[in-house]
């Protein structure tokens, strides 16, 4: 148990020096009402929360000798905010696609956020809904809903980020989902790739992508 | 018999300072403890020379980590609500901490709780964990250019 604390510890100190940056606490949502009801019927809960001050803090722990550090550290530095939650359940049907709407329209109301991805399985019920913030034509938030049987993943990323730094965030607890958006990386990424660019293509103009 | 003498005064001029140092941000991890042990009728076991840990702890790593403290509680047999232990820990550490990590499970009663807050240029770090029987509570200051340095001379080392 001890060696468990200190992973988590240690995990922390990474984690954070992995995630980084700068949005002031407040200026991420608060969670929604769905949010509480979730929880309350979840089997597992993860929830990560972290301001401009623990990002700045997190910053610190890149030296930034390393090309790789140096760059992580700058986007960390740039970020205002990241708020994660993962709602894990013990069997299928635990929540509604009347909540998943919910949770939809709670974080992706603003003008300001554009629909790249959404992709509907009917068979299976999963869904993926990938939205990003542009300002002034460019990314300043992403977010990513994800909705498996027994999982329901959220990911609020706030502050200037683009798709090519994801995977440097991928690497913090309750973010292994954005390495599947790295349009760069190996193995799924790949058959997200040309999604992607397809996507990215037509983000700025486009409020919600085409259902496949 | 002047060093009989110095012997003491030496043992009390290091000894306070490590004492006053353990002790500085204490207030909110003691009640936090205290306030376990009372709802969840356990109790907590402190480690024993924590002081002289804190103060090697703080020499090696070049006042990275200082103000440690630890807390055991073994034989952790209550049913725990996780709403209500966040609450517990977030009202008796007080102003200032945020919580930047919450794990919770309903059924296996594993929980974790990662607190932060700034202190000028470093980080108060408080961490609860409860898996199975146990619960281990820590709470720390982290320098973390300090201890970023050391982590990488380490890591250095590591690969040569």
């Amino acid at each position: 148990m001890k060696n468990r604390v200190a992973v988590w510890v240690l995990g922390l100190a990474g984690l954070t020096a992995a995630v980084a940056p700068a949005v002031a606490q407040s200026s991420l949502p608060l969670p929604s009402p769905v949010e509480k009801e979730l929880a309350a019927r979840a089997s597992n809960v993860t929830e990560v929360t972290l301001g401009k001050n623990m990002l700045a803090f997190a910053a610190k722990f890149l030296d930034g000798k390393d090309k790789d550090d140096e760059a992580t550290r700058h986007l960390i530095e740039g970020l205002d905010g990241i708020y994660v939650r993962s709602y894990e359940f013990d069997k299928e049907g635990q929540y509604s696609l009347d909540e998943v709407d919910k949770l939809r329209a709670y974080f992706g109301t603003g003008g300001e956020w554009s629909s790249i991805v959404r992709e509907r399985d009917k068979k299976s019920g999963e869904s993926t809904d990938v939205m990003m913030k542009m300002v002034n034509g460019s990314p300043h938030g992403l977010f990513v809903l994800d909705a498996e049987p027994r999982e329901l993943s959220i990911v609020l990323i706030l502050g200037p980020v683009k798709m090519e730094d994801l995977s440097r965030l991928s690497g913090i607890g309750g973010l292994g989902v954005l390495g599947d958006l790295d349009p760069e990386s190996h193995g799924n990424g790949n058959k997200n790739k040309d999604k992607f660019e397809k996507d990215k293509a037509k983000a700025p103009k486009a409020k919600t992508g085409g259902e496949e | 018999m002047r060093k009989l003498v110095l012997i003491p005064i030496c043992f009390f001029a290091l000894a306070v300072p490590v004492v006053v140092l353990a002790n500085g941000v204490s207030g909110g991890f003691d009640q936090v403890v205290s306030s376990i042990e009372t709802r969840y009728h356990v109790h907590a076991d402190r480690i024993p020379l924590l002081g002289l840990v804190n103060f090697m702890a703080r020499a090696s790593t070049h006042d990275g980590v200082r103000g440690m403290h630890v807390a055991e509680i073994e034989g952790f047999e209550a049913d725990v609500d996780g709403e209500e232990l966040n609450k517990l820990v977030a009202e008796k550490l007080g102003p200032g901490w945020e919580r930047v990590i919450r794990e919770t499970s309903r059924h296996g009663g594993d929980q974790t709780l990662i607190f932060m807050r700034p202190e000028g240029s470093r980080m108060g770090m408080f961490v609860l964990d409860l898996g199975g029987h146990e619960m281990d509570v820590v709470q720390m200051s982290v320098d973390p250019e300090h201890l970023s340095e050391k982590i990488g001379k380490y890591e250095r080392h590591e690969r040569e």
